[in-house]
Parts: C-alpha cells; sequence; structure tokens
C-alpha cells in the first residue's frame, strides 16, 4: 500500500481544477459539520469546567417562572453535603432600548452576594472590588466581557426598569469579574428588590433559584435526590439538578435542537458522499484505460481498488483537514457572537472534534467511492484498455 | 528443440452475439521454444491479438488448453494471474500506455512495486533498465515531455524492468514513425539476441516481422501452419499504420 | 442560431449517474433551507393568520409579554366600561381579566419537559377569542378544571382529554380540548381565573386584560386613549401588532438555518461545477464539431449553461419533494416573549417552494458559468483535437 502513495498523490492532483473544486466543495461542508460538531458537543458532551461539577441548581419543580419559599435556603444547607448555598433571581427587566438595541439584553441577576462567592469560588474578582460589592447594596459586579463590550467603567450608573418584580433598580457598577463560562451577566444585592416590597408583601421572600455547592462529585446525585425528596409534601416541590443539564433546559427551549443538529449533520454528510463519489466516478471513467495497464503490469485488482480508494481518501480528508479548520474560524466567531447560551462560549473544535471530523473524512471518502473503484478493479484488462473515455 | 514456453492446443475463442457467433480464434496450435522471436503476421481481425491476449491471460479463451511457461493459464484465479504477469510477462503496447502524471522513471519503476525489493534497489533497477534502452539522460521527464520513439522506450524499459521470461509486444510500431520505428525493433532485436528474452510480436508490417527469427501468419482466426504464408498475402504498405 | 434543447436532455440523461448525484446535491441543500423556511413560515402563519385587529391586549407599560405583565383588578374595573368595548347578548362588555404563568410538562420530545402557557381567564375571554371546543366540555368556576389547546393534548401525554396535571395547590383534570386553529391558544392551557390565581397565591398580581372593540376603527381610538390614561400606567396593543413581535421566536433557529443552506450552497455549486467541466471536456470533440457545423461562441455558452441550469433545476424539485413530507408536520419552538413552547405546523408553500427553486438556479448558475465560458472559448482546431 504504502509504495502506491506516490502514485495516488500524482493521480490525486491529476485534474487540478477538479480535485480543487472537490477539496473546495468538501471544506464548505466540513466548515459546517466541525462547527455543528463542536455545537454538539459543547450542548450535549461537555465536560464541565473545574467547580461546575461541584454545583446544583434547584428551581421550583413546575416552572422557572414560578418561585420557592427564601426559607428553603436554610433546609437546603442543612442537606449533608452540601458547603454552600446562594439565592439567585432572574431579574428580567429592560435595560435603556432593548428593543432596539440587542446589546442591551443580557443576563441579570440579583442574589446574596456573600454566599454568591462561596458557591462560586472561581469567581475572580479584585478583593477591593469584592469588599465593595459586599458593602453597598446598589453595587452591582458585571463579568468583564459585558462590561467591555458596553464600555462600562467603576462607578458606572446601572439602571433597570423591572417587569416580573415590578421594581426599577439604580445600580453603581462596583466591580467586574472573570469565570470560564458565565462573564456576561451582572450580579446585584437581592436585598434590594426585597426592601422595594411592602412588609407584608408575599413576594418578599420568594426566590427563584437556589445555587448550591457540594463536597464532591460523588455526592451530586445523593444531594439533588435528598432536596427534592424533602419538598416533595410541601407546596413548592423542586427540581435539582446540575448546573449542566440545568443549562441544557435552555437548549431545549429553542425546539427540539438534537433532532435539529443531527438532520442537518445527516444531509451535510450526504452532500460530502456525493461530490466525493461522483468526482471519483468522473475520474475513475476518465482513467479506466489506465486501470488496464496497471493490471498488465501485474497489478491485482485488490492492488487497483486501494489505489482509487487511497486517492478518494486523500482528496476528502484534504477537505476535511481545510474545512475544519475553516470551522475553527466559525466557532471561534460563535463564542464572540452574542451568548444565548452559556454553552455557545464552550464552542470549540476540540482535538477529539477533530479527530472524529477527520476519521469522518476518511470514511466518507472510501465509502463514497467504493462503487466506481469496485468497477474498476473489476473491468477485465482488455475493456479497460479498450476504453477511450 | 529448446525448452518450449508456450503451447497452445485447439485454442479457440469465439464471440457469440444474438444472431450471429464469430471466431476470433480458431483451434489454434502453437509452440514456442525458449529464446524465440516470433512475429505474428495477419490482417485486422486475423486473430493475432487475440491469441497475444491469450497468452498473456489478459484474456480467456473459449475452449483449447494453454501452457505459458509451464503453467496452466486456466487453473489461475484473477489475484494468482496478476501476480503471474508481473513476475514472468513484459508487455509493450502500440499505444505506449505509459501513465502520464509519472514521469519515466517512476513508470519503469511501477511493476516494481508489486515486488519485494527496497525502494533504493528499486530506483536502481528501473534507472539500469532506462539506460539499457538510451533514456539515462530522460529520467524525471513526463511522457508528454518525450517523443513517440522514446516513450516507446520507456515501455519497453518499463516491459523488462522486472526480468521477464516472456515479453509481448503488440503492434509495438504502430504509432510510430520510420526511425523511431526502426530504433524500437533493434531493441527488441538485441533483447532477443543479447539477452536471449523470448519475444512474441504482433504487427503486420512485413518489415518489423524481418527482425523476428520465426513469422507465423494468421487468417480469419486460424493459425496457418508453420512456414506457411497466406496466398493472397499483399498487404499494401500504407495500412500497416492504420492500427 | 441556437442548439436545439433536446441536446442538453439527452447529454443529462446518457450521464445519467453524475445529473442524479449532482442533483441530489443542490436537492439536499435546497431540502435544508426549505425546511427552516417552512418553520419560519410555519410560525408566521400561525401568528399572524389568528391574529385579530379588534382584539386588544393591554399589560402594564413597559411590559412586552404577558407573563411579566402585571395588572391589578381595580385597573381592570376602571378599563371594563371604556366606550368602544363590544359587549355580548347579554348586554356586558367583552372584556377578560387573565393570569398567565407557564407550567414545566413532559413532552414526546423532551423527557426534561417544555414550558407551557397556561392561562387563568374570565367567561368572556373565550367569547373574546370564538374559541370552539372540539371535544369535551368548558371548564367550570370554582373547580381544578383545565381546557387544553389542540396542539398541547397532541405532545402533551399527560394533557390529554382526561389526564391530571400537578401544579398550584392540587390535581387539575383535563375536561375539554379547544380547537383554536393556528392560533396561540393552540399551545395554551386555559383555566378559570380565581381557581387558577388563587392556586398560585395572585389573587392580585395578574397578568394582563383582553377586550374586543366594536370595529377596527374604534379599536384604534381605544387603544390610544387606554395608552393616553394616566391612571391605568397601562399600554394596549392590538392582538395583530402582539403577535408579530413573537414571530422573532424563531429567528435563531432561522438564522443558522440560513446559514447552513447558504455554506451547502457553496459546496453545491462548487459541486456543480465540477460536473459542468467534466461534461465541457468530454464533449470538447462535439463542441468543435457544432462550432465547424456554424454555431456560434455565444450558443455553445448558452447550451451548457441552459444544461447546468436545468441539473440545477432537477436538483430543486428534487430538494421540494424532500421537503415537501414536512408540510403539516407539527412542531414547537420556544417562543421568547412568553418563555413557553409555541406549536405550530411546518408549512411549505408555494412561495417556499418557489424560493427553493430559484435557490437552486442560482447555484446551477453559479455551478455553470465558468465551465460555459470555457466551452465557448476553445478553438476550434484544439477542441477537435481532444478525446
Amino acid at each position: 500500500m504504502i509504495r502506491h502513495i506516490p502514485l495516488i498523490f500524482k493521480n490525486a492532483i491529476r485534474n487540478r481544477r477538479r480535485t480543487l473544486l472537490t477539496v473546495a466543495s468538501i471544506a464548505a461542508s466540513f466548515a459546517l459539520l466541525g462547527t455543528l460538531a463542536a455545537m454538539y458537543r459543547a450542548l450535549f458532551w461537555s465536560d464541565p469546567v473545574p467547580g461546575q461539577e461541584l454545583r446544583l441548581m434547584t428551581r421550583h419543580r413546575v416552572s422557572l417562572t414560578q418561585s420557592m419559599p427564601a426559607s428553603y435556603e436554610q433546609k437546603i444547607r442543612a442537606v449533608p453535603g452540601v458547603q454552600a448555598v446562594s439565592i439567585v433571581n432572574w431579574f428580567g427587566g429592560t435595560y435603556k432600548d432593548e428593543q432596539r438595541d440587542r446589546s442591551n439584553m443580557f443576563a441579570r441577576f440579583s442574589t446574596d452576594p456573600a454566599n454568591f462567592f462561596e458557591v462560586r469560588p472561581d469567581v475572580k474578582i479584585a478583593e477591593d472590588q469584592k469588599q465593595a460589592f459586599l458593602r453597598n447594596r446598589r453595587g452591582a459586579i458585571a463579568g468583564k466581557t459585558l462590561a467591555a463590550k458596553k464600555g462600562w467603567r467603576i462607578g458606572e450608573r446601572i439602571n433597570l426598569t423591572g417587569d416580573i418584580w415590578p421594581v426599577n433598580l439604580e445600580l453603581e457598577l462596583v466591580g467586574t469579574y472573570e469565570e470560564a463560562t458565565d462573564d456576561e451577566s451582572l450580579y446585584f444585592h437581592h436585598e434590594y428588590i426585597r426592601e422595594s416590597f411592602p412588609q407584608r408583601s408575599a413576594r418578599r421572600d420568594l426566590v427563584g433559584l437556589f445555587w448550591i455547592r457540594v463536597d464532591s462529585a460523588d455526592s451530586v446525585p445523593r444531594v439533588s435526590k435528598a432536596i427534592d425528596t424533602m419538598f416533595e409534601n410541601s407546596p413548592a416541590q423542586t427540581r435539582t439538578e446540575s448546573e449542566l443539564a440545568f443549562g441544557l433546559a435552555f437548549a431545549a427551549f429553542l425546539g427540539n435542537i438534537k433532532l435539529f443538529l443531527a438532520a442537518i449533520c445527516g444531509a451535510i454528510v450526504f452532500t460530502i458522499l456525493l461530490v466525493t463519489a461522483n468526482t471519483v466516478a468522473m475520474s475513475v471513467r476518465e482513467r479506466k484505460r489506465e486501470v488496464g495497464i496497471l493490471k498488465t503490469l501485474g497489478y491485482t485488482p485488490s492492488a487497483v481498488l486501494s489505489i482509487i480508494l487511497g486517492e478518494a481518501a486523500v482528496i476528502s480528508v484534504l477537505g476535511g483537514a481545510l474545512g475544519l479548520f475553516l470551522a475553527m474560524v466559525l466557532a471561534a466567531g460563535i463564542r464572540q457572537g452574542p451568548a444565548v447560551f452559556q454553552q455557545l462560549k464552550q464552542v470549540y473544535i476540540t482535538p477529539t472534534v477533530a479527530l472524529a471530523g477527520i476519521a469522518a473524512a476518511l470514511l466518507i471518502g472510501v465509502a463514497s467511492s467504493f462503487t466506481p473503484a469496485w468497477n474498476a478493479s473489476r473491468t477485465p484488462i482488455l475493456t479497460a484498455l479498450r476504453a477511450t473515455d | 528443440m529448446p525448452e518450449t514456453v508456450i503451447q497452445t492446443r485447439k485454442l479457440t475463442k469465439e464471440y457469440v452475439r444474438e444472431d450471429y457467433h464469430v471466431f476470433a480464434l480458431k483451434e489454434a496450435d502453437i509452440e514456442i521454444g525458449r529464446g524465440e522471436f516470433v512475429a505474428l503476421m495477419g490482417p485486422s481481425g486475423s486473430g493475432k491479438s487475440t491469441l497475444l491476449h491469450c497468452i498473456a491471460a489478459m484474456d480467456r479463451p473459449t475452449s483449447g488448453e494453454i501452457l505459458v511457461l509451464g503453467q496452466d493459464l486456466s487453473s489461475l484465479n484473477e489475484r494468482d494471474i496478476a501476480h503471474w504477469r508481473n513476475v514472468h510477462i513484459g508487455f509493450i503496447f502500440q499505444s505506449f500506455n505509459l501513465i502520464p502524471v509519472l514521469s519515466a522513471l517512476e513508470n519503469v519503476e511501477l511493476p516494481l512495486n508489486l515486488t519485494a525489493l527496497k525502494k533504493q534497489e528499486r530506483r536502481e533497477h528501473a534507472r539500469n533498465a532506462l539506460e539499457l534502452v538510451g533514456l539515462g539522460d530522460r529520467l524525471h521527464n513526463l511522457p508528454r515531455q518525450l517523443s513517440g520513439g522514446q516513450e516507446q522506450r520507456v515501455a519497453i524499459a518499463r516491459a523488462i524492468v522486472t526480468d521477464p521470461d516472456l515479453i509481448l509486444a503488440d503492434e509495438p510500431t504502430g504509432n510510430l514513425d520510420a526511425a523511431s520505428a526502426q530504433e524500437v525493433l533493434n531493441m527488441l532485436s538485441r533483447l532477443n539476441k543479447e539477452f536471449g528474452k523470448t519475444i512474441v510480436m504482433v504487427t503486420h508490417d512485413p518489415h518489423a516481422a524481418r527482425f523476428a527469427s520465426k513469422i507465423r501468419y494468421l487468417e480469419k482466426g486460424e493459425l496457418l501452419p508453420d512456414g506457411r504464408t497466406p496466398a493472397d498475402w499483399n498487404l499494401p504498405a500504407a495500412e500497416a499504420t492504420s492500427g | 442560431m441556437r442548439i436545439p434543447f433536446s441536446y442538453n436532455i439527452r447529454n443529462l440523461v446518457v450521464r445519467k449517474t453524475t445529473t442524479i448525484m449532482t442533483a441530489l446535491g443542490i436537492a439536499l441543500t435546497v431540502a435544508v433551507l426549505l425546511s427552516v423556511l417552512a418553520l419560519v413560515n410555519g410560525l408566521q402563519t400561525s401568528l399572524r393568520s389568528s391574529g385579530d385587529p379588534k382584539r386588544i391586549l393591554v399589560m402594564r407599560k413597559g411590559a412586552t409579554a404577558e407573563l411579566t405583565s402585571g395588572v391589578t383588578r381595580q385597573a381592570f374595573q376602571d378599563l371594563k366600561f371604556k366606550p368602544g368595548i363590544a359587549r355580548d347578548s347579554a348586554g356586558q362588555p367583552l372584556a377578560s381579566l387573565e393570569i398567565v404563568t407557564v407550567i414545566n410538562l413532559p413532552s414526546v420530545d423532551s423527557e426534561a419537559g417544555m414550558n407551557v402557557t397556561t392561562r387563568g381567564l374570565l367567561q368572556p375571554g373565550i367569547e373574546i377569542r370564538n374559541l370552539k371546543l372540539a371535544e369535551g366540555r368548558w371548564f367550570e368556576s370554582g373547580r381544578r378544571e383545565l381546557v387544553v389547546g389542540k396542539g398541547i393534548a397532541a405532545r402533551y401525554p399527560d394533557a390529554r382529554l382526561g389526564g391530571t396535571l400537578k401544579f398550584g395547590k392540587g390535581e387539575w383534570t383535563v375536561v375539554g380540548v379547544v380547537d383554536a386553529g393556528t392560533g396561540p391558544i393552540n399551545s395554551e392551557i386555559l383555566g378559570d381565573l380565581n381557581q387558577v390565581a388563587g392556586d398560585l397565591n395572585r389573587m392580585e398580581g395578574l397578568s394582563a386584560m383582553w377586550l374586543v372593540a366594536e370595529d377596527e376603527i374604534t379599536a384604534k381610538s381605544l387603544i390610544n386613549s387606554i395608552n393616553d390614561d394616566v391612571k391605568l400606567t397601562a399600554q394596549a396593543k392590538s392582538e395583530v401588532e402582539y403577535l408579530e413581535a413573537q414571530t422573532s421566536s424563531a429567528a435563531p433557529i432561522q438564522f443558522i438555518g440560513i446559514f447552513v443552506s447558504l455554506i451547502m450552497a457553496v459546496g453545491s455549486s462548487f459541486a456543480a461545477m465540477n460536473t459542468m467541466y467534466a461534461a465541457v471536456s468530454r464533449r470538447a470533440r462535439e463542441v468543435g464539431t457544432l462550432r465547424v457545423l456554424g454555431f456560434s461562441k455565444g450558443s455553445i455558452l448558452t447550451s451548457f449553461f441552459l444544461e447546468s441550469l436545468v441539473l440545477a433545476l432537477v436538483g430543486g424539485v428534487l430538494g421540494c419533494l424532500l421537503a415537501l413530507p414536512l408540510n403539516g408536520l407539527t412542531t414547537g419552538v420556544g417562543n421568547n416573549l412568553t418563555f413557553s413552547e409555541i406549536a405550530f405546523n411546518f408549512r411549505v408553500g408555494p412561495d417556499t417552494m418557489a424560493t427553493g427553486i430559484v435557490f437552486a438556479l442560482v447555484m446551477g448558475a453559479l455551478g455553470g458559468l465558468f465551465p460555459a465560458r470555457s466551452a465557448a472559448r476553445k478553438e476550434i482546431l484544439t477542441a477537435l483535437r481532444e478525446i
């Protein structure tokens, strides 16, 4: 096989224009395939970012939009294995003119800062800014990326008009933080919202989400089960899941993403198969005579077969590699784009994705060219030698 | 009598179509000994190429027996035949049939890729073969950079590089001008005389046939007895190059 | 002088394997585009066709969706008697105070469940929307009874007629299924206002108000009068306007889909170009012959270009056929304003298919232009000499 490599390569670049067009065509498809695969991996297979595997989210069983009593916090804290608990509320509301400028749509949460840093020790923030945030009830911290996008500086006034929480907030940016999965959110004191409600209001003591850190990854299933069981018979039942699974629930919101991605990938793979098959078929037809020559020199049908398959594999792997390179560029673009889900920040062409892509290219090359290659290798010598085209 | 390398008995190739059938070759008996240079002559459709193809195991006879180098070709499968061809046969075509993307050296090296030789040895053998045909200075030229005569010499180098027992040539001068044809014929003759190669050459050019040590004639699929020429043997010279 | 069209057709037929493979590649690209367009089209049809300019939604100022809006019972009392609101047979104004929330139901597609809009409404709310029952009966006030939209009944096993759902303070029975055509109610669960609000502990914190104006002109002035009413601190929108804003829910899928099909189209154009170049080189001698017969360079160019278009057309038609089975298939996307799922049908309409065909032809044109030009530029003698 190795001895045939020079011939395989020379055959592959024989019709330069055709090879170029085929490689370009396959590359376009693989750019997509690679990007979609990277998205799929980021959404459904990604390993938790360090620290993430220790975190759980507890929400109302019925829906994210329903709240739980704040008193749950103490009960959750008592579950063995729980190290820290913090509350988080999706604030919603509007910042400036969101309808017109979509960059004004960013995630904003109210929380209890002291516990927040306990649950998320991996949030990097300057100590003086952290202290300022803990002290200032109207203080807020923003992810570095968000602050950079909006051009915010420390001391920036951020006014939010509430909707789910019918209060208007006048916040002051006191710090910026860095974190691997989440650096485009704004966090502020839940206490600020609470104070805005009258003493008797039922909403004062309602909480949207509990964010929990446990002692080890092994405790995750046990703790989540323990929490949900604990509130089984309460008016507000809970659903506790890993931070990763929680994020996925948002992705499910866009529709059946898995099916959507799979269907598109299927269509793309099939297109690549067709393109490669067509190219190989055209090349083989034009070179039937040469197959005859090789056979007169003593090449066996299987040697001929492997030479043709090899050529197809070279072309499709070349296209695949180029495509995956383009996919890296696309993936970088997606990471820069709006954070529809946190997971999209994790869209990388990882070595696994790249390797799987190359393997797929190899497989597609071989599979698509098998029929024309097989037929050529089985053509009787005389028929092959007489072929003019 | 030298050792027999090719022996056929009642070798027949019959083509059957819907409403007619035709004998490309009819009960041909031929015996060719080691070191012979035999020219097979006859007009188009006389069966000379069919006979050559059967000897090279490129075509299978409808009936009859054929022993080449003591091997019964009908007993071999496709894979073994390919190997057998690689080891024992060197084939020269009318239209040279070099691989256009490979250099002269690489073309000659092609059959050696199937042997156990190392890269260095393959190169060496291929270079020697090309030097033998006088193309030592054209090693890295592509076929399209060579003249017809040079291309055919590369093809001859490719045919002899494996040191085969038998060289088969199908109208080797058919596509060449007179001077180049002369060179090629000289070379074949030399291979026969100096290196003792057995050569079977199909031609319908009487001038080419004169280089052979023996001429056998075919007519309408039948091999005429040794020494016999067809009664109306009077081919106009022009037809000799019509392929 | 034109080269007969049948020359191209015959050639495509002769090279049928190549033709089919290239056309199929184009077909798949078209099919991907069409499925996305069918999804967006279906969503838009579903939202637009059900909008009635006479129906008015009143929410708190600044709210963009019922879910994030809040209104009080007092505001409803003030609003109910505004002039211009249509009345029912008993002379009562057609206005309904409503509460909207979202509950999570396990669906056929996802075990984790999808969010479904649940609405508590007053009796006039049914007449406001001209709702007709497909099965069962309406809920009774004071009971934990629900009526579900047809789309919900189909996609959520728990929400079939006779099923029970658990939320709020107890179990709710599904007593009816309502057929709201393509309207949003089709993807909602309905119950009695006070029962739903009570179970959610939100007797005062209700969501929005719906009403029907006497006619379209009154609707406009009614909207203005509500928006200008400082006491109400509410804003009114026609249903048409409100639903229009929700069509953007499919924007992410639309964006991804169009992006994907464009890149696939680049690939398919290259493939078509390959096929056409091969056709040109295979028929070089024919091109030479045609030129000798007196056909001009222009007619050679036209001929090959047309052939590429025909090839693409075959692909386009195949692509439409591939996408056609999607027509009528029910799917759902998350609504970015209501935080719940809207169920709707894919719609492959004539306009969608026409887009697909045009898309295919563009690929064919891109793929065919250069090969056709190279065929036309061949010198007669060189062409004749090529094999």
